[in-house]
């Protein structure tokens, strides 16, 4: 009981998605870290095929909580979906075990309102999708601001888009949810692409995975085996590592540069909707209301990847 | 040697001086016309300070021409607190007596465009305003353009807003217009620009040499200089320099091909130059270059030699 007082209390919400679900692998294998809840948001594919990857990835990390998911759109945009990225049922690739736990009855936000009333200490919300759930929460639920420590998030970018010339996907997905978090008060950890496309993870580097054959070893070397597919053909020499960073930067800040920058949205725009704008020279006068992680250790971002797949060791996974 | 023919669309403008002066004694230019726009300052600033620096250099034959005196839809700002009420950082300049052309910008512009078929390098270092009228008037210009080399825009960052650089934010849709129009353009931003520096010993220099270019150069730049030196930025950017120096000297400056696009709708974002250089999107439209990168000691070297031949002529 002392023992999980001491771990820092997390939420890990996303769209699960090759990299979120490397991302939620870390996730579990950190000792710091007791997830109090998983939760699912629109994204990287619908609503009800990112939701049941979760529960296939909770099953597999047999990691007994139940998923709640969240609303099967943004909170103004139309959906928009990366089948590209993450093929037809959003985690193409390895076979995995079928859900062990029944889906919540909560949705998502009431999920997270619920951990956060139940909590004695303040918790984390790792965001790795776009970020409705966490809006809808804020929203709905302002008195609980106090009991987040922080919300980490992948999402954005300060120099570049990915999906659109101004835009990074997460937050090109619902804007208005970013724009919401990010004006909310509440302390933000930001990865975005400033990072994130730093975060290169070579074939070798997952084929080092792959050889410490153990069954979640084995899959994380699948999903990059998938995900690099796409990301290939688009110019890059290794995976994009996007939503790990979100998990990484916050068991290992050490290896990260961050900076303190006045963030703001485009909500509006031709080009830029979705585009996350930092005043780098102060030129509004406001104050810094986001951590901008921008640059990473990666052949130490690597090895960690690596030291948490090589904890599986002698794991039983019932395909 | 066959000099390269420049025209120079100018919100005359302390920099802008800079440019113009240098621009005059390098040898591998012929400046064949000069348009005025509102930008830096008003219009009547920019075409009378056009025109006192080019008679200060000894030029009155360079033709100067009036140009549009506010953006095609946006109110504008001058930046008064760089160039000062005058343009010249409130620097006083015998006025020119040469006579005043009657011809709008971007009729002359058009004229000698299609005179050079198609040799012409056009340096828009204001506003676009001028250009895109030009455009609109006369769509066939496009065919006459040899490059639009441009100070305005910034990949990254800002100097407005935290994501538009002046020229560009004045005229949003000017800018969108011309990086549109299928004339290649070379987009000098802040990216390059804020890199593009004269530093304190440079400046020290230039001031000393004791010509008339020399004496406006040191009376026209205080204004801004004590702006850098509150930010604690070292020495002067010389921005409107930098396509006038790579319309002679290419290889002095670092460019990625890529498309560019103007922000003119969004709420906190107008006026961006929205590339697709960084991004796994890429436009259908790439004709353009940004250029971040220059060998800035060259550059300095190239204004400094521009401002030490003005002795020996005034002297």
């Amino acid at each position: 009981m002392n023992e999980k007082i001491r771990k820092r209390p997390v939420i890990l919400d996303g769209d699960p998605g090759h990299d979120d679900a490397i991302a939620w692998v870390l996730a579990a294998t950190a000792d710091e870290f007791d997830i109090r809840a998983i939760t699912t948001v629109a994204g990287n594919q619908t609503l009800e095929k990112v939701t049941y990857n979760a529960r296939r990835i909770a099953a597999l990390l047999k990691l007994d909580i139940e998923v709640a998911r969240g609303r099967n759109r943004p909170l103004c945009s139309d959906l928009i979906i990366a089948p590209n990225f993450h093929g037809e049922t959003g985690l193409d690739g390895p076979a995995l075990p079928e859900p062990d736990h029944e889906l919540s009855s909560l949705s998502a936000p009431e999920m997270m309102a619920k951990v956060l009333q139940e909590s004695e200490e303040k918790m984390t919300i790792i965001s790795t999708g776009a970020q409705t759930n966490v809006a809808a929460l804020l929203l709905s639920h302002p008195e609980l601001k106090e009991m987040i420590e922080m919300v980490s998030t992948m999402g954005g970018g300060l120099r570049n888009g990915n999906w659109t010339s101004g835009a990074e996907f997460n937050i090109l997905v619902d804007p208005e949810a970013a724009y919401t978090l990010i004006h909310s008060g509440v302390k933000l950890q930001m990865c975005g692409l400033d990072v994130t496309e730093k975060a290169l993870v070579y074939p070798e580097d997952w084929e080092r995975i792959r050889a410490l054959n153990n069954p979640v070893a084995r899959i994380v070397a699948e999903w990059f085996d998938f995900f690099f597919i796409h990301v290939k053909s688009l110019g890059w020499s290794g995976a994009t590592t996007h939503d790990p960073c979100a998990v990484m930067s916050l068991l290992h800040p050490e290896i990260f540069d961050i900076r303190d920058y006045y963030v703001d949205v485009e909500l509006n725009g031709k080009y830029m909707r979705g585009a996350t704008i930092a005043d780098y020279n102060g030129i509004l006068g406001k104050e810094a209301n986001c951590h901008c992680v921008v640059d990473l250790d990666r052949e130490k971002f690597v090895d960690y990847l690596i030291q948490a797949c090589a904890k599986f060791e002698g794991w039983e996974v019932n395909l | 040697m066959r000099k390269i023919p420049i025209w120079i669309d100018t919100d005359t403008g302390v920099d802008d001086a800079v440019a113009i002066l240098t621009a005059v004694k390098m040898e591998e230019l012929e400046i064949v016309g000069v348009s005025a726009v509102a930008g830096n300052t008003s219009q009547e600033n920019a075409f009378r300070n056009a025109r006192d620096v080019l008679a200060l250099a000894g030029r009155k034959d360079i033709r100067v021409y009036p140009g549009a005196e506010k953006p095609l839809l946006r109110t504008l700002e001058y930046a008064e607190h760089v160039h000062g009420r005058n343009g010249l950082g409130n620097a006083e300049i015998e006025h020119s007596d040469a006579p005043i052309e009657e011809k709008k910008a971007w009729d002359a512009l058009y004229e000698k465009a299609r005179e050079l078929k198609g040799e012409l390098v056009v340096c828009p270092v204001g506003p676009l305003t001028n250009i895109a009228i030009a455009i609109a008037l006369h769509p066939d210009i496009v065919d006459y353009i040899k490059e639009l080399n441009i100070m305005g825009g910034a990949a990254d960052g800002g100097n407005v807003t935290p994501c538009a650089e002046f020229n560009i934010y004045a005229d949003p849709h000017a800018a969108e217009n011309v990086f549109k129009s299928g004339i290649p353009v070379n987009m000098f931003g802040l990216d390059v620009t804020m890199k593009a520096y004269l530093f304190d010993e440079d400046i020290a220099e230039i001031s000393s040499y004791g010509n008339k270019a020399s004496d406006l150069f040191r009376d026209s730049t205080g204004l801004v200089y004590r702006i850098r030196q509150q930010r604690k930025k070292q020495g002067l950017c010389e921005h409107d320099s930098c396509p006038i120096v790579y319309t002679a000297h290419p290889d002095w400056f670092e460019g990625h091909k890529c498309g560019i696009y103007v922000e003119t709708q969004g709420k906190i974002s107008t006026g961006k130059t929205v590339t697709d250089l960084w991004t796994d999107f890429k436009y259908e439209d790439r004709h353009c270059q940004v250029f971040l990168d220059l060998d800035q000691p060259r550059f300095a070297k190239l204004i400094k030699d521009a401002y030490k031949s003005y002795g020996e002529e005034n002297n």
